[in-house]
């Protein structure tokens, strides 16, 4: 057992330590998909992209030859964690680019799409910029029920049908499009194909959904008889299913940056909960040490998932473990939050320099965003069904 | 960053999981429960004889000077066997205060015993608030002549009724800071005005009343410094918490596997129960509780094993530790239905241990305050930014 990370970690979050102390404000209005409301939010995010991608870190986990610097799974993580605490923008290139977009083009992409995207999304330009298109209005958690279509029509794809839920589509260059590309297939897993689209293209049409708050952090995107050239197709025709999984477990890996960003949101919680005398109430502290507990925990499964891939086993169930309990830890800062922010968490979040708002509005945004957050990437309960199969070994009971 | 074990720690799991399993079946605990020693010698000499006495006692003293990680391991396998008898309080209370605290004299006298021949020490620091505070600890140790007499009562003292010493923790001196006059004296059991009587718990696991009436104790068997013991009771606090959360950790991953087995096997409506989304949801987040408790103990325990304690990570886990148990224990019930409401069933066995386990080595109440204590000097990461 070792529980302290080596000194080739320990050294990358010295500098990024001095990036952050260099380049972003202490009092950055940080938090879920606040980037993408805002065009001067978006342009620092994506200015942030363009400096970290500079030195390598936008992408450093990928291999070199792909624009990456091979780093560690450790370092990885301290990226993470660090991006998280101190609310780096930009790292997402519209939150699927680096994720999982240039994960999965490694995995399955053609050699081709690897040399034409892979340098665009390190590169931290506006057109490395990615949304992705899984849920249509029919088909949320039964996401392999889908109907988008793509039928191929010589070396085309004529795609036909609606997405939404689109992050960062208002912000994208390319859709990471799942579609059906065989409508007439047994198990309707097995019709389901990834394709690229560029969002430029004639016959996509893309509409704001303004969310609970009135912020415009996702979208719904239209396709009428879009053209795409066949070999976006990625991967095999009709596989899609298994290459959007592996996509999905890149997506729930949220907990390494998620736990360390809702510590500062403990650390600041502590630190004014302090200053306006409110820790010295048992009922207060209590409820700030047990969310202290609690982020520790996702902390600690997370880093056991990291060292279970650092040492090459394949991860499975522990990714929607980590995001079933994030969910949770989300809800509790928002409440513990704005009990203790009280009357002044009824502020928007949304405005700007609002006198009245407490930590910048860091409370009442967490509170509100959080219902969003456990529809994301599966909603919880879809991710408790799949660690209840796949952890548990329990019969699929749905 | 490493969750793993090495090859020989490994092996210590193996040897003592398979131990328990053949020495310690779930009859022979449910026979101990009205056993007047409550637990089994034969086994405890054997476990004696192995070296597991003297685990973490150093080769001086006849111990296998082995880590704090070997003995977090052990731990984690009694609990999952929930393996009745005096380890805790000898092996993971006593021992290393006698070790850390006690004079060369006291060191050899008892140590070696303990790692030789299994000699049974028992930890007396639970008076009538019984809850780990230094308030509660009002036994008085009056001096006299060459030494003390000791007058008071202690509460859920393991195995006392076994015991050939006890640990005692008296009170030398009122102040306004109850950390202040503490004292820990090493009592021969057998002295004269000890009266030892068995406290009726739920799950018969030998809790004892020791009553001390003028119990004379030489100055040679102060362990620590007169008025200075808290330091010691704090030590054991932390160093016990952690360990009686692997325990604690141990028993609740047997309880999953109990509910998770069930699950599988129980057919109503012609499916196994398990295939129902209620049922699985409420697995996931046992599962999700109990893989967080494991790993958060593997840390606390690093930590102790680099001899780099980490004071508020010790509380969190035993919070945890006290939180987790009960969700499990109580879900892993629930999922039995009502034949988990009976004594028949084994699940039965891990619920009964949830509110000594709970109270062991400190509550909620204790634990909070001193977790709320360090962050309240804690100075947050995100200031060191600002100019």
């Amino acid at each position: 057992m070792d529980f302290k990370f080596d000194d080739k970690a320990e050294e990358l979050r010295k500098k990024i330590r001095e990036f952050v102390k260099d380049n972003i404000p202490t009092d950055i209005k940080m938090g879920l998909f606040v980037d993408e409301h805002y065009d001067e939010d978006w342009a620092f995010a994506m200015e942030t992209a363009k400096k970290l991608s500079d030195i390598g870190w936008l992408t450093m986990s990928w291999p070199k030859e792909h624009c990456g610097m091979g780093a560690s799974v450790w370092e990885r993580v301290v990226m993470g964690e660090e991006s998280g605490y101190w609310g780096i923008p930009g790292m997402g290139m519209g939150v699927s680019g680096t994720a999982w977009v240039g994960p999965s083009l490694m995995l399955f992409g053609t050699e081709e799409q690897k040399k034409k995207y892979l340098p665009k999304i390190a590169s931290g330009e506006d057109d490395g910029v990615w949304c992705t298109g899984y849920s249509e209005p029919d088909s949320g958690s039964d996401l392999a029920s889908l109907q988008c279509s793509a039928k191929r029509v010589g070396d085309e794809y004529i795609i036909n049908g609606q997405k939404v839920w689109n992050s960062a589509g208002h912000r994208a260059r390319w859709c990471w499009l799942a579609c059906r590309t065989d409508p007439n297939a047994k198990r309707k897993h097995d019709g389901i194909s990834l394709i690229i689209v560029d969002l430029q293209s004639p016959g996509v049409t893309i509409r704001p959904i303004p969310n609970i708050i009135g912020a415009h952090v996702f979208n719904e995107l239209f396709f009428k008889d879009v053209h795409v050239p066949a070999e976006n197709l990625v991967g095999k025709e009709n596989n899609g299913w298994a290459q959007l999984m592996q996509a999905l477990a890149f997506e729930r890996g949220v907990a390494i940056s998620s736990s360390a960003m809702t510590r500062r949101m403990l650390d600041e919680l502590i630190h004014y909960a302090k200053e306006t005398g409110a820790f010295a109430k048992p009922e207060i502290r209590h409820k700030l040490v047990d969310l202290a507990i609690d982020i520790k925990t996702l902390r600690i499964l997370a880093m056991e998932a990291a060292w279970k891939v650092a040492k090459g086993e394949m991860v499975i169930h522990e990714p929607s473990r980590d995001k079933a309990l994030n969910d949770l830890i989300l809800e509790k800062v928002g409440q513990i939050g704005t009990e203790i922010i009280g009357a002044f968490a009824q502020v928007d979040p949304l405005e700007k320099n609002a006198g009245l708002q407490r930590l910048r509005g860091l409370m009442e945004w967490i509170y509100f965003s959080t219902p969003g957050m456990w529809a994301a990437a599966g909603t919880t309960d879809t991710n408790r069904n799949i660690v209840a199969q796949f952890g548990l070994g329990l019969p699929r009971g749905y | 960053m490493d969750f793993g074990l090495t090859k020989d720690q490994e092996l210590i799991r193996k040897s003592i999981r398979e131990f328990f399993e053949k020495e310690c079946p779930k009859e022979k605990i449910r026979e101990l429960k009205t056993d007047k020693k409550g637990y089994d010698p034969k086994m405890w000499k054997k476990l004696a004889d192995l070296g597991y006495m003297g685990l973490v006692i150093p080769e001086e003293y006849s111990g296998a000077e082995g880590s704090f990680l070997d003995l977090m391991i052990v731990m984690e396998e009694i609990g999952r066997n929930i393996v009745p008898g005096p380890f805790f309080t000898t092996v993971c209370q006593s021992a290393p205060a006698i070790e850390k605290f006690g004079t060369p004299v006291q060191k050899k006298n008892l140590l070696k015993k303990i790692a030789e021949k299994g000699e049974i020490t028992s930890y007396a620091v639970n008076e009538a608030k019984a809850d780990y505070s230094a308030a509660d600890i009002q036994l008085a140790a009056t001096p006299q002549g060459d030494g003390f007499v000791l007058n008071g009562v202690k509460l859920f003292v393991p195995y006392a009724n076994s015991a050939t010493h006890l640990l005692v923790a008296g009170r030398t001196k009122k102040s306004e800071n109850p950390e202040e006059g503490v004292t820990l004296f090493l009592v021969d059991a057998k002295s004269k005005g000890i009266e030892i009587e068995e406290i009726p718990t739920a799950a018969r696991d030998m809790k004892c009343e020791v009553r001390f009436a003028n119990v004379g104790v030489s100055k040679e068997n102060v362990v620590g410094e007169i008025d200075k013991g808290w330091q010691i009771v704090d030590y054991v606090l932390q160093y016990g918490a952690v360990l009686k959360s692997a325990e604690m950790s141990g028993g609740v991953q047997a309880a999953l596997d109990i509910a998770t087995r069930y699950a599988k096997e129980r057919y109503q409506f012609g499916k196994p129960i398990g295939s129902f989304q209620s049922l699985q949801h409420r697995l996931v987040n046992m599962l999700t509780e109990v893989d967080g408790l494991k790993n958060l103990v593997y840390e606390a325990a690093w930590y102790m094993d680099q001899g780099k304690p980490d004071t508020m990570l010790n509380s969190m886990v035993k919070v945890k530790a006290n939180n987790v148990y009960h969700r499990v224990c109580y879900d892993a019930v629930y999922i039995h239905g009502a034949i988990g409401w009976t004594e028949e069933m084994d699940i039965s066995l891990y619920l009964l241990r949830s509110k000594a386990n709970e109270n062991d080595c400190g509550a909620n109440g204790v634990h909070k305050e001193r977790i709320a204590m360090e962050l309240d000097r804690y100075e947050p990461l995100f200031l060191s930014m600002r100019a």
